[in-house]
């Protein structure tokens, strides 16, 4: 089995639009890599289809050797194979409070992850904590929480389960420069602590240097190399 | 030499052809979207098997909350119409048959309250009222990404969102369409004692006189299809929203009005299919 994420010749498209063809690529448990790439040229689809939220036209995904688009998501989890996903917009459950929100998918898979009620309450809430969310947030919907402490949730939340593959669809993008400073410097610990594979779009140059880890652009539907920051 | 250029057939063809393509295409087309919608169904009864005991304990809870709101908060409505609708049906046997007994009351009452009107109304009310916010909350879903953040923790919308809904949708449709026939029957029968001026006893044992063991069977099989229409379909189309907002209120609109087509085509092929099978012992 080949553990991390591997892309096999894989190739999407949308309607006759082709956002990535015939490509491969290998990224190792523990690595973080950054997507890059003009506006519009597919950086997201691509975040997806990596994160096989998405089905490849052809070729196709694996996570830990787990290919994602034959299998439930919750048979992932019980094969180990956990993910968080932050999204740029949106993604967190509207009718849910912010707590709940984290908590859902820890009381979904409690069985799988050996967590007892308090347990589950108990990580919950340390998740929320460790961005930075306020107590008073905690019981608040999303609708009316501020822009930067939903995607802070939504990171706590991708978080808590404790994932082996987090995915972040341009995670520092509008937010005040105090929660940016967060999410980066989150971002770094994730980086040098290399137990979670972490994937990540961007388009700022700030990110890029201060991960300075391997960096692909998107292009015409390929992927590039690009000089390491 | 091989020739680089794509195959276009749209390239010289006759008329002929192009309408031979458009029929297939629409053909492509038709069983595409019947897969999409058998595919929905299907899931979430195939997810009823997955295994996972803390996920079945999150989904006892959605269920129970999806019943609330499809079933109890329909209590009000669903009392009023059937009080009105049962002395409307009195008014209209008086008027047609001014001599009516309680027997005549009673065979109408049965076969027009507890076998057509209380599962047909019981299924067009929750289709109006909780079918429409299914298919736009789900919709809503989809455009907001919360569908995908689902499925990337982990937890599977066939499950988490389909199946409790088709569920509540059952259980609720039943339990209101028995509600609905005990409210109609009280509507008629103080209508009846007021404008007939039958007895309570009469009406009564008019009533049990026309009942039969067979009604039992056709209320249930009703009650459990035209529910799970009603699940299915707006579960279906508020899914089949893509990423516009503007889809929402399409989907769900569309949502509605196939549940009660769906619906009206269920009751008819289920009167059919009772009268051809047990209809002679009952004249």
């Amino acid at each position: 089995m080949q553990s991390g994420l591997v892309l096999e010749n894989a190739s999407f498209r949308y309607g006759t639009i082709w956002v990535l063809l015939e490509t491969s690529l290998r990224v190792s448990p523990g690595e973080t890599l950054l997507l890059t790439g003009e506006n519009g040229v597919g950086k997201s689809t691509l975040l997806y289809l990596l994160g096989g939220l998405l089905p490849a036209t052809s070729g196709r995904v694996l996570l830990d050797g787990q290919a994602p688009s034959v299998t439930r998501p919750s048979e992932l989890v019980r094969h180990g194979v956990r993910r968080g996903f932050v999204f740029q917009h949106g993604g967190l459950l509207a009718n849910l409070t912010a707590l709940d929100n984290v908590l859902l998918a820890l009381r979904y898979h409690a069985d799988v992850l050996g967590l007892d009620d308090a347990g589950v309450a108990q990580r919950g809430r340390e998740a929320l904590r460790d961005l930075r969310v306020a107590q008073s947030d905690f019981h608040t919907l999303p609708a009316y929480l501020s822009f930067g402490v939903r995607q802070r949730v939504a990171l706590a939340r991708a978080l808590a389960i404790d994932p082996n593959f987090v995915f972040l669809d341009d995670p520092d993008q509008g937010l005040d420069e105090a929660t940016r400073q967060i999410v980066l410097d989150l971002l770094v610990r994730l980086r040098d602590e290399r137990r979670i594979t972490l994937v990540l779009t961007t388009t700022d140059p700030e990110v890029i240097a201060r991960l300075g880890v391997r960096v692909l652009e998107l292009n015409q539907g390929r992927l590039t190399s690009m000089q390491r920051a | 030499m091989r020739s680089t250029v794509p195959y276009d057939p749209r390239v010289s063809r006759t008329p002929e052809q192009r309408f031979v393509g458009r029929l297939g295409r629409d053909a492509i087309e038709r069983y595409r979207r019947a897969r999409a919608l058998l595919g929905t169904l299907g899931s979430a009864v195939l997810a009823v098997r997955t295994p996972g005991v803390a996920a079945r304990r999150v989904i006892r809870r959605v269920l129970l909350m999806q019943i609330f709101y499809t079933g109890f908060e329909a209590v009000p409505l669903i009392g009023t119409v059937s009080v009105l609708l049962g002395a409307t049906i009195v008014i209209q046997t008086e008027l047609m048959v001014p001599a009516a007994d309680s027997a005549l009351i009673g065979k109408v009452m049965i076969a027009v309250v507890l076998r057509e009107l209380a599962p047909l109304i019981t299924a067009i009310v929750v289709a109006g009222r909780s079918g429409t916010a299914i298919a736009t909350e789900l919709g809503n879903m989809k455009v907001s990404s919360e569908i995908l953040a689902l499925t990337s923790l982990g937890i599977d919308p066939p499950r988490f969102i389909v199946l409790p809904r088709l569920i509540a949708a059952v259980v609720s449709v039943l339990v209101l369409m028995v509600y609905f026939a005990a409210t109609a029957l009280a509507g008629t029968a103080l209508m009846g004692v007021v404008i007939a001026n039958i007895g309570l006893g009469a009406f009564q044992s008019g009533l049990s006189g026309a009942l039969t063991i067979y009604d039992l069977g056709l209320f249930l099989v009703k009650g459990v299809g035209l529910g799970a229409i009603v699940g299915w379909l707006c579960c279906h189309y508020g899914l089949e929203v893509k990423s516009s907002p503007t889809e929402v209120p399409q989907m769900a609109s569309r949502a509605v009005v196939r549940s009660l087509l769906g619906c009206v085509a269920y009751n008819t092929l289920a009167t059919a299919l009772f009268y051809w099978t047990v209809g002679q012992s009952l004249r």
